[in-house]
């Protein structure tokens, strides 16, 4: 079993890959690594509110229709469109000041297609860590007794960073957390045009990192009113894990 | 190629050495296994597959403990984290190979200033770690409050069996840079 981990900032932030594989080389992995390093930065160019001849800028300024944009571009914005109607508008790209903003949803997408462009080229056991929204693939190696296990991920306390309030087991799947105790209040109500106040941390866990990352961000939104979203036939095999604003407790479907 | 394996193995959510002789010290665990079809062709079923729900009473997250306070170098670190209600089962043998003691890592420059890390090992595992140098002027407000933020991440990572973490985005990557050259030197 041959075995690569790898931090690289991207997105103003760290992207975290853990992988490996019996039948890929490390020189492999390696070079696979630099693919998705690439692709990662075409996704900043791609969709960076920041970067001003973005494609999601040159949206937001009107300047161009969604039908002439890239392929990966319209997918964004149909899955948004998709996480739209599932939460009930809570996730709503298209509420945000300044026009279209997919970032509440497309870490969690990245983070998918990274596992995918690792998994393609021969890697069984990965981990995508795009700045806590991750997509796990296969389980990791133990090298200790060389069994593969699923990937133990803690889901870590808002009130407290320093301490991991629940642990998800995930062979295949994703998990995505948002809350506004890391990076900032940068979760809007699109009904309101205020803060969230709906949750102060919301975790949802799941088979696909884009649906994760946005109904965790839905979940901020709604609150407790979004378990009802989760009996949704699309959106069932999805866990939600959610810390309450001004109480001290949690809850969980 | 060996070095940059060494290092890769001691990450953040990656104390993979000193976290597999921790036992499992969460009351709140619960195991899930997701085998949706849609873009997974073979789902995998987990050996550890056990589908108990973690009870709501200890879904309680507990209270903030005065991190609030910008007091990047916070008291709190001796305390063990996340075992308050574990039983005391915390095995004291330290990863092979690591040593106690002070490590700084290698001085690394950001776009907005040079970081660079110390760490303290005790009984083979992280009590602490501060930076020692972090970039200040017109910057300094976003690494006040990134610095005590990716310290915290540090510790975090070795209070349970985990190998990632969801929840806390990275904020510096050269912290991250410093850390690792700690945590080799330390032996992790």
């Amino acid at each position: 079993m041959n075995h690569l981990r790898r931090q690289f900032p991207v997105w103003g932030t760290i992207v975290d890959v853990d992988c490996a594989g019996p039948n890929i080389s490390i020189d492999e992995l390696n070079v696979t690594l630099e693919n998705v390093i690439k692709f990662c930065e075409a996704v900043d160019r791609d969709f960076s509110t920041y970067i001003e001849s973005s494609w999601v800028s040159r949206l937001r300024r009107a300047e161009v229709a969604i039908e002439d944009c890239p392929d990966d571009v319209i997918e964004v914005w149909d899955l948004c469109a998709q996480a739209k109607w599932l939460s009930d508008g809570a996730f709503d790209p298209w509420a945000v000041a300044g026009g279209f903003d997919p970032s509440g949803l497309v870490k969690g997408w990245a983070a998918d297609k990274c596992a995918d462009i690792l998994v393609k080229a021969g890697a069984t056991c990965v981990q995508v860590n795009a700045a806590g929204d991750l997509t796990l693939r296969g389980g990791w190696w133990d090298s200790t007794d060389g069994v593969v296990k699923p990937w133990p991920i803690g889901v870590v306390n808002p009130n407290n960073t320093m301490e991991i309030v629940k642990v998800y087991e995930i062979s295949d799947g994703a998990i995505a957390t948002s809350g506004t105790y890391e990076r900032g209040a940068h979760i809007h109500d699109p009904h309101t045009g205020m803060i969230a106040i709906g949750a102060k941390s919301a975790t949802v866990v799941g088979a696909l990192g884009w649906l994760c990352d946005a109904m965790a961000t839905a979940v901020m939104v709604a609150g407790t009113d979004s378990a009802d979203w989760f009996a949704q036939e699309e959106l069932i095999g999805y866990q939600v894990f959610s810390v309450n604003r001004y109480e001290d407790t949690a809850w969980e479907t | 190629m060996k070095r940059a394996l060494l290092i890769a193995g001691g990450t953040v959510g990656g104390l993979s050495a000193v976290m597999a002789v921790t036992p499992p010290q969460l009351s709140g665990s619960s195991a899930i296994n997701i085998a949706s079809g849609q873009e997974i062709s073979a789902p995998t079923t987990s050996p550890t597959s056990t589908p108990t729900k973690a009870a709501p009473a200890s879904t309680k997250s507990s209270k903030p403990v005065a991190t609030k306070k910008a007091t990047p170098t916070s008291t709190k670190v001796s305390k063990p984290v996340a075992t308050k209600k574990a039983t005391p089962t915390k095995s004291a043998t330290p990863a092979s190979g690591v040593k106690d003691g002070t490590f700084t890592g290698p001085a690394v420059f950001v776009n907005y200033g040079t970081v660079q890390v110390k760490i303290t090992v005790s009984n083979g595992k992280i009590t602490d770690a501060v930076a020692v140098q972090a970039p200040s002027g017109r910057n300094d407000r976003y690494t006040q409050r990134a610095v005590p933020i990716l310290k915290q991440q540090t510790l975090a990572a070795q209070s349970a069996s985990i190998k990632g973490a969801s929840g806390a985005s990275y904020t510096s990557f050269g912290w991250f840079k410093s850390l690792q050259g700690a945590l080799a030197d330390a032996g992790f």
